[in-house]
Order: structure tokens, then C-alpha cells, then sequence
């Protein structure tokens, strides 16, 4: 589903990948877990273009990522993004943030849209939030509604960028569940993620990137249980401490 | 010192004030209406980029460029020499009896004599205002947190969807205050207008003033018309902010 091959990316002088080599299958999970500034949220968003890859080679779903001759709208529309601050559209009822893409761009009716939308946030449990406003909700809804949001598109692949970085602690846990049960239904999810536990639960596999580069990747017992790398050991230390 | 005010020169002339008050708010109107629009096109011309190939040097040579030189030379001349300038220099070439670039012949003798003034005053407001408006859109867009346009494109919404469906009613409420006070400027500075013989206040208070070697009286009596305007308009900007406020929640 996904596929990279030597990714760099550079901003100024400053390398922030180094060569990222991965290929992640359908229906595979993915988290990925690193120190801050080593370049996993960059990886994340080079994935579906917010970020522009500087060399190497990104297919997603068939997809040359960086080929500016591709329509990259029509590539976002079957990737979706959740994102560390919700970015929920504050202007918007939680209806109108689940409608607006599908109706955009796939032109769907505003009648389907509603239907998928209804059908999307009784799954994440917020169906009764569904003329509420993005103010009007805690950051756990938020997030859980933004999730919705994505999936309003019926995207092949799901990236979550540290999806529960900016909640209260007694918050991550609603969020969590979501994306457990998403990945349970067969989703391909890239999860950039602080969240050992989950990593450890419900991931595949796990990449740690460090200085730009996958380091070690692997199943989760292995990279959070007998890690090989000193890198790996030591960033593990820090987190599980 | 009021005793001795004559304020039945003002009853004598009232036409020519209700005809003035009218045409400063027709004018006002339409220059904010297209100083609006003008400002709107210029504020997206002056941010349009793009990453690649032709349209990276398009965008930033054929519309960056042009719209930052328009901006500064609106800004940075006055606005009574660029009524002057059109009225009296570009107004004879595109509009003329004889040869005009737009119009020629009787049709723009008729223009010229019945609608020359309004014509010229309206243009070059409009010009300036949207060159001030440009930049109240552009700051406005910028204000607007980037996660919200990633957002919007993540889901596959194109540039200018983003722009129409999330940038834009986001950073129209942070752009009222703003846009209200370029309305009452372009108010205030119709009165420029009377200096190329548009029959709006600020020309009703000088034909008076003329005729009856009088100030007080016409210049007060415009003073508070002027005010009225601005006051009102200042009371609805304010019900717009308090209307479209809700749900803004940063």
C-alpha cells in the first residue's frame, strides 16, 4: 500500500530525513516512535504531500507522491489525516466538518453525505454532538470528530499524527479506542504516536526513527520489548521510565 | 456667538444638501462594494504560489510583482493626486469625443458632461481602497492557523476550495473591524470628490460657503451629516462582528 525508497527531506541545511526506506502493507498497522525532531511527523506528511519530499521515491496506493504531474488533490482524497491540535473547522457544526470534502469533491448530495456522516459519528460515539460546534466539545471529541472527518472520504490509509499528544490524560484513552477498533476493521493506519501501550496493542509493526532515519523496525515485542539498537534502549528508557 | 449663526442659509440650500448627502452615499457604496472585490482579487494575487514549473514563475513574476507594485504606488501616493490623475489625465484618454480609447464620439461627450465627475471620483477610490483592502485580506488569510488549510487539503480540498470554504469566512470575521474602517474612510474621503466638481456634501458646503461668504454654518452642518454616516456605519459593523462572532473559537 505504501511504499518509500530513500526519502530525503531538507529544509535549508538542515537534514530532517536521511534516507527513509519502508513498505507498509495493506491493512498493516504502523506506529511510529521517536525523540521529538527526529523527523517522524516530517515522514508522516511527506505521505500525503503537506510536506514536499526532497528526493527518494513515495507510492501510496499506486500513487507517485512526488511527482508534481500528479493531481494531488485526488491522491489526498484517498489518504486521510488526523492531526496532533484536531483542526477541526471552528466555523463549522460537527455535520458540516464531516460533509464539506465529500460533498467538494466527490460532489456527493448533501443527503448521502449526512447519511455517511450519521453513520461515521455513531461509530466514534458522537452522534448526539451532531449540531454541536468544535467549541462546544472537549479535546477527546474533538479529536474522535476529526477522526470522522477523515474517514468522511473513505480513505485507503489513515496517518495520525500524534493523535493524542495535545490531550488531557484522562482524554487519550476515548481516542485510542477509535483508532483500535479502526485498525481492527482492517484499516491501514500510519500512527506517529508517544502512546507505548498502544503501540504495543494494537500495531504490526513498529519504526523508530531517530536523526532522519528508520533505526530499527520490527514487531513490538521485539522493538519495545528486546530492542537491538542503543538508540532504541535509550530513547525506551526515557519513555518508560 | 451662536445668535448670530444664519442658519436659514442652510434651509434655503437643503436641496443641495439632501442631493449631496445622496450622492456621498452613493458613491461611498459603490467604492466600497468595489474596493471590497478589488481588495479580495489583489489580497489572493499578492499570496498565490505554487511549488512547480510554469506556475511557480507565473504566480510570482506575472501577479506577485504586479499586484505589490500596484499596492505601493496606491499606498504610497496620494489619494487627491490620483483623483486628479484620472480625472484629468486618464478619464480625456480612455473617454473622449474624439478618439477615445473606450468610448468616442457623442456617447462619450454625454458620459463625459453628465457622469465625468462621478465616473472618475468612484474609479479612483475604488483603486485605492482596494489596494488597502488587499492588504487587510492578506493579513487576514495569514492569520488564519496553517492546520486549518492542511486540514482542508488532507481531505483533498483544492486551493481555492480551501480558500472559499475554510480560509475565508474564518478570516472575514477577523477582517470587519478592519474592513469597517476602510468604509468610513472611503466616506470621509469622498469629500475629495468636490475638488473635480462632484456635486456630493463637501461641494454642497462650498457652493454655499461661496455664495453667502459663510463657513460656520455649511461646515458644521456637513460636519454632523458626515458624522451621522459614520456613526451609523460603525453601529452596523458592529452588529456584523457580534453576528458572525459565534463559533470562533480562537
Amino acid at each position: 500500500m505504501i511504499h518509500v525508497k530513500q526519502l530525503q527531506k531538507n529544509y535549508g541545511n538542515a537534514h530532517i530525513l536521511r534516507g527513509i526506506d519502508c513498505d507498509i502493507a495493506e491493512s498493516e498497522v504502523v506506529c511510529v516512535i521517536g525523540p521529538s525532531g527526529s523527523g517522524k511527523s516530517t515522514f508522516l506528511r511527506c505521505l500525503n504531500g503537506l510536506e514536499e519530499a526532497s528526493g527518494g521515491e513515495i507510492l501510496v496506493d499506486g500513487v507517485k507522491v512526488n511527482d508534481p504531474t500528479i493531481d494531488l488533490n485526488a491522491m489526498r482524497a484517498g489518504v486521510g489525516m488526523v492531526f496532533q491540535r484536531f483542526n477541526l473547522f471552528p466555523h463549522m457544526s460537527v455535520l458540516e466538518n464531516l460533509i464539506m470534502a465529500p460533498m467538494q469533491v466527490k460532489k456527493m448530495s448533501r443527503k448521502d453525505a449526512t447519511l455517511v456522516a450519521e453513520k461515521l459519528l455513531l461509530k466514534v460515539g458522537l452522534l448526539e454532538k451532531i449540531d454541536a460546534f468544535p467549541n462546544q466539545l472537549s479535546g477527546g471529541q474533538q479529536q474522535r470528530v476529526a477522526i470522522a472527518r477523515a474517514l468522511a472520504m473513505e480513505p485507503k490509509v489513515m496517518l495520525f499524527d500524534e493523535p493524542t499528544s495535545a490531550l488531557d490524560p484522562e482524554l487519550v484513552g476515548e481516542v485510542l479506542t477509535v483508532m483500535k477498533a479502526l485498525a481492527g476493521e482492517g484499516m491501514t493506519m500510519v500512527v506517529v504516536t508517544h502512546e507505548m501501550g498502544f503501540a504495543r496493542d494494537v500495531s504490526d509493526r513498529v519504526f523508530f526513527i531517530d536523526q532522519g532515519v528508520i533505526m530499527e523496525q520490527g514487531p513490538p515485542q521485539q522493538v519495545l520489548g528486546e530492542p537491538r539498537n542503543e538508540r532504541t534502549r535509550d530513547f525506551l528508557r526515557k519513555v518508560l521510565l | 456667538m451662536f445668535s448670530s449663526f444664519h442658519w436659514q442659509i442652510i434651509e434655503e440650500y437643503l436641496p443641495l444638501f439632501i442631493e449631496g448627502t445622496w450622492m456621498t452615499l452613493k458613491a461611498a457604496v459603490i467604492c466600497v462594494i468595489a474596493g471590497t472585490l478589488l481588495g479580495l482579487v489583489l489580497g489572493v494575487g499578492r499570496l498565490a504560489e505554487a511549488r512547480h514549473g510554469f506556475y511557480k514563475y507565473f504566480l510570482r513574476y506575472a501577479v506577485q510583482l504586479p499586484v505589490r507594485f500596484y499596492v505601493s504606488f496606491f499606498r504610497g501616493t496620494p489619494l487627491f493626486v490620483q483623483i486628479l490623475l484620472i480625472h484629468f489625465a486618464l478619464m480625456p484618454l480612455l473617454i473622449n469625443p474624439s478618439g477615445g480609447l473606450i468610448v468616442s464620439g457623442d456617447l462619450a461627450r454625454e458620459i463625459r458632461s453628465q457622469y465625468g465627475a462621478f465616473l472618475s471620483a468612484v474609479l479612483a477610490i475604488s483603486l485605492n481602497s482596494g489596494a488597502y483592502v488587499s492588504e487587510i485580506f492578506r493579513a487576514g488569510i495569514q492569520s488564519i492557523d496553517r492546520g486549518q488549510s492542511e486540514a482542508s487539503r488532507s481531505l483533498g480540498m483544492n486551493y481555492l476550495q480551501t480558500l472559499r470554504k475554510v480560509v475565508l469566512p474564518q478570516a472575514f470575521r477577523r477582517m470587519l473591524p478592519p474592513l469597517g474602517n476602510n468604509a468610513i474612510a472611503i466616506v470621509k474621503d469622498s469629500s475629495l470628490a468636490s475638488a473635480i466638481g462632484l456635486a456630493e456634501l463637501a461641494y454642497a458646503a462650498r457652493t454655499v460657503s461661496g455664495a453667502y461668504a459663510r463657513y460656520w454654518e455649511p461646515y458644521l452642518t456637513i460636519s454632523l451629516i458626515y458624522w451621522g454616516i459614520t456613526l451609523l456605519l460603525s453601529a452596523f459593523v458592529e452588529h456584523l462582528e457580534k453576528r458572525y462572532g459565534k463559533g470562533d473559537a480562537r
